[in-house]
Order: structure tokens, then C-alpha cells, then sequence
């Protein structure tokens, strides 16, 4: 069978599931700039036993919440590669070519994989435990502001809305396609890069076909039903935040200022 | 050509948002792929030629960073030096449809693509020397990173694109740019 996507959503009853989503992405932004803070080891001690706290908490199990990772291991291991044989040229153990390997490299490398992998668990493990739905609707509440200085922000979250709504859908049928054309032939494993590319062209044709069809049924339907624009529409109200969602702002602000203390 | 509706063009740039999600982890499937192939700034240029500007320029900017919260991918380190390039090309692919029109779809389509692509990679360029990796990035640097490793990924793009917007237009899928000319 296969695996989860990454960031599928899980239903479940956990903390971090109750929490509000709109404090869920305001804590997803804070965790993303306290780990690009970072710059000391008890920095990554701190941020590693807070997302390994929202893991426990979410009650999303530990292969879930590492999925993300798991699936990049070629990205990490060009990343940390290339960081250790191009990243200090001037403290070269030798130099060979155009590679000069380094302990400060390899010790870039080693922190520049563990900031992607620390922002990917986060990421993945709050959007498994946030609906998409919730997801859509706090981004709506928190960029509605920009409608004051002229953006039409009401627009801009109407087509947001529906982009996130078609994820699912749209990831679906471009896994289909894809194994479609595994099953008639296409090369994606090649060594050969001619190969892969032939490959990938039958696939993304038919992924933006089936994508503007979909476009088209919608926007027809939404017009057959008087829709002009986003503006003016009425929509559900958000409860009032209640304690657990200020204690877990809170929280995170806290590890926030304790990152930028530490550096 | 005739002009689509607001709600249309919504509609369309709300795909192409998704599509910026969902392609790069179809291509992540084939190793090392992302960076050759460049599957996020397809629907990108697409959005500007198809729908103009405006639209283009939100999928540039909104494309990257939903990837981001959905997929963790771009990592957000890279994230704001991807969403200027990504908003060049939307925001210049819409732009040169707009002042391009020479009564040919091809012409126009490649001649508007070209520019956005180029466009593009230089302002991503300046803006990493200036801003997103001061004193870090090399002439070298920017065309190895932007032209040589990602070649496969442009051809791709400029072999599909035209093609892929001709063709919804034929499909009507999205109205013709020029309706009496092509009958």
C-alpha cells in the first residue's frame, strides 16, 4: 500500500488538533524563524524537544510525522555534499579539481540539513493535524487585513481557498497519470537524462488538461449559480480563541525569544 | 481574444496555485529531479500568458509558499529568492502577452515566454547577490545554478508551454487569441 502524502490531514481529538488554526499557522511561521535563528547547539537541543513535544501532543505517529523527511534523503545528501566539497575552500583537508573538502563544510552541511529537516517535521506534522478546510479559512482571516491598503484580498482568498481544495483532487490524478504511463512504458528511473525527460512530458500533459477541464467545470457552475465576485460574501465567523490557544502562542513566542537570546 | 471572466481567471490561477503544489512531489518521485526540471515554474508561466499579470504575479508569489506549507518544499531558506523569481516570471510572461501582438500565437507565446524566462533568472540573480545570499553567490555560481544544471528543465519549458497553451485553446478550453486569423 502506498504511503501517505506528506500533510495529508489525520482527523483526531489530540491538543494540537483542538488548537485554533489560525494560532496553528501563526505557530508554524513562529517555529520556522526560531529554527532559521538557530546558531548554537543547545539552539537545535531547544527547537528538537519542542516539535518532539507537538509530535507527543498531536499523538501523530513518529513514521507520519518523519514521512516528509524520509522521502528527500537524495536531496539531503546532495545538499550536505555539495556544503562539505565547495563550502571552505581555505580550510581544504585537500584540494581536487574544483572540490575542497572541509570540516567547515561538512559541519555547514550537517546544519543546513538539520534546519530543512526540523522546518519539514513541523510543517508536516501541523498540517496533518489541521483540515484543509481550517487551513483555507485561516489563511482567509489572516490575509484579509491587505483589503485596507487596496488588494483585493477577498479575491486573493477566494482563489486560495480553491487551490488548496484542489490539492487533494489534483495530486490524485497526477499519481494516476503517472503510473498510466509507468504501466505503458515511461522511464522515470532512467540513468539517462534523454529518457527521464521523454518520460516526464507525457505526464505533465495530460496533469494540465485534466487541470484546466477541472478549472472550466467549476468556474461554469459557479457562474451558472450568479457568482461575480468574492467581495461581499458573508462566511462563517471564528470562535473566540480560548486559553489553550494564547497558552500555545505563547509558548512558541517564548521559544522564539529563547532562540534569539541564545544567539 | 476574447476576454474571460474574473471568476474564470480566479479559477484558472487557483489550478495552477494547486498545480504548484502537486507537480514538484510528482517529480520528486524521479531522483534529483526538482532541480533539474524545474516542474514549478510551468504552471507559473502559464498563469501569466493565460491569464495576465495580476494572476501571474499571485501564482509567483503565492505558488512557492503554499508549496511550502503543504510540502515543506522549497525549504524556507530558499522560499523569498524563489518567490521573486517565480513573481518575475508571472508578473513579465503576463505583462509582454499583453504588449506582445504580432498575429501570431506562436510568436507571441514564445517571444512573451523568453523574456519572463530571462527575466527572470536575472532579477532572481540580483536579488540573491544583493539581498538573499550577499557575497555568496558568483557570476559562475548564478549561470551554473540558473542556466547549466536547470537546462533540461528550460527546454522542457520552452517545448511544452506554447504547445500546452495552443492546445487548450484548440481544446477551448481557454478562448483564442486571435478567433478570425484561425478560424
Amino acid at each position: 500500500m502506498n504511503r501517505l502524502p506528506t500533510g495529508t490531514y489525520l482527523p483526531g481529538d489530540s491538543i494540537i488538533h483542538r488548537l485554533d488554526s489560525r494560532i496553528k499557522l501563526l505557530i508554524l511561521l513562529i517555529t520556522v524563524v526560531a529554527i532559521l535563528l538557530v546558531n548554537a547547539l543547545i539552539g537545535y537541543g531547544i527547537m528538537v524537544v519542542f516539535i518532539a513535544t507537538t509530535i507527543l501532543l498531536s499523538r501523530i505517529s513518529l513514521s507520519t510525522a518523519l514521512n516528509s523527511v524520509s522521502n528527500l534523503y537524495w536531496f539531503f545528501l546532495v545538499i550536505f555534499l555539495m556544503n562539505t566539497a565547495f563550502y571552505s575552500p581555505e580550510d581544504a583537508w585537500v584540494s581536487f579539481w574544483i572540490f575542497t573538502p572541509s570540516l567547515m563544510g561538512m559541519m555547514q552541511g550537517i546544519d543546513v540539513v538539520l534546519r530543512v529537516c526540523l522546518v519539514l517535521v513541523i510543517t508536516n506534522v501541523i498540517t496533518s493535524a489541521t483540515a484543509p478546510l481550517e487551513i483555507t479559512k485561516a489563511l482567509e482571516n489572516l490575509i484579509l487585513p491587505l483589503k485596507y491598503i487596496g488588494i483585493p484580498a477577498e479575491q486573493i482568498a477566494m482563489i486560495l481557498s480553491i487551490a488548496i481544495q484542489f490539492i487533494p483532487t489534483l495530486s490524485e490524478e497526477t499519481d494516476m497519470i503517472r503510473k498510466a504511463q509507468m504501466a505503458r512504458g515511461a522511464r522515470f528511473d532512467s540513468p539517462k537524462l534523454t529518457e527521464k525527460a521523454k518520460a516526464v512530458l507525457p505526464m505533465v500533459i495530460p496533469i494540465f488538461f485534466t487541470a484546466f477541464k477541472r478549472a472550466d467545470e467549476l468556474s461554469i457552475a459557479m457562474e451558472a449559480r450568479g457568482y461575480r465576485s468574492a467581495a461581499g460574501r458573508t462566511k462563517k465567523k471564528f470562535t473566540p480563541l480560548q486559553f489553550q490557544d494564547y497558552s500555545a502562542l505563547a509558548i512558541v513566542i517564548l521559544v522564539g525569544i529563547l532562540q534569539i537570546i541564545i544567539r | 481574444m476574447k476576454e474571460m471572466s474574473v471568476v474564470k481567471l480566479s479559477i484558472i490561477t487557483a489550478v495552477c496555485l494547486a498545480l504548484c503544489v502537486v507537480l514538484p512531489q510528482a517529480f520528486h518521485a524521479i531522483p534529483g529531479a526538482g532541480s533539474i526540471y524545474l516542474p514549478m515554474h510551468i504552471p507559473v508561466l502559464l498563469c501569466g500568458l493565460i491569464c495576465g499579470w495580476k494572476f501571474g504575479l499571485l501564482c509567483g508569489i503565492a505558488g512557492p509558499a503554499l508549496s511550502t506549507l503543504f510540502t515543506g518544499m522549497p525549504p524556507v531558506p530558499v522560499l523569498p529568492a524563489m518567490m521573486v523569481e517565480l513573481a518575475v516570471y508571472g508578473l513579465v510572461s503576463g505583462l509582454m502577452m499583453q504588449i506582445i501582438r504580432t498575429k501570431k500565437v506562436y510568436v507571441d507565446l514564445y517571444a512573451s515566454l523568453l523574456i519572463a524566462m530571462m527575466s527572470g533568472r536575472i532579477v532572481a540573480g540580483i536579488v540573491r547577490a544583493l539581498i538573499f545570499s550577499r557575497g555568496n553567490i558568483s557570476m559562475a555560481t548564478w549561470a551554473t545554478s540558473y542556466f547549466v544544471t536547470s537546462l533540461p528543465g528550460i527546454i522542457i519549458q520552452i517545448v511544452l508551454i506554447p504547445s500546452i497553451v495552443y492546445a487548450l485553446m484548440k481544446a477551448r478550453l481557454i478562448p483564442m487569441r486571435y478567433p478570425h486569423a484561425e478560424g
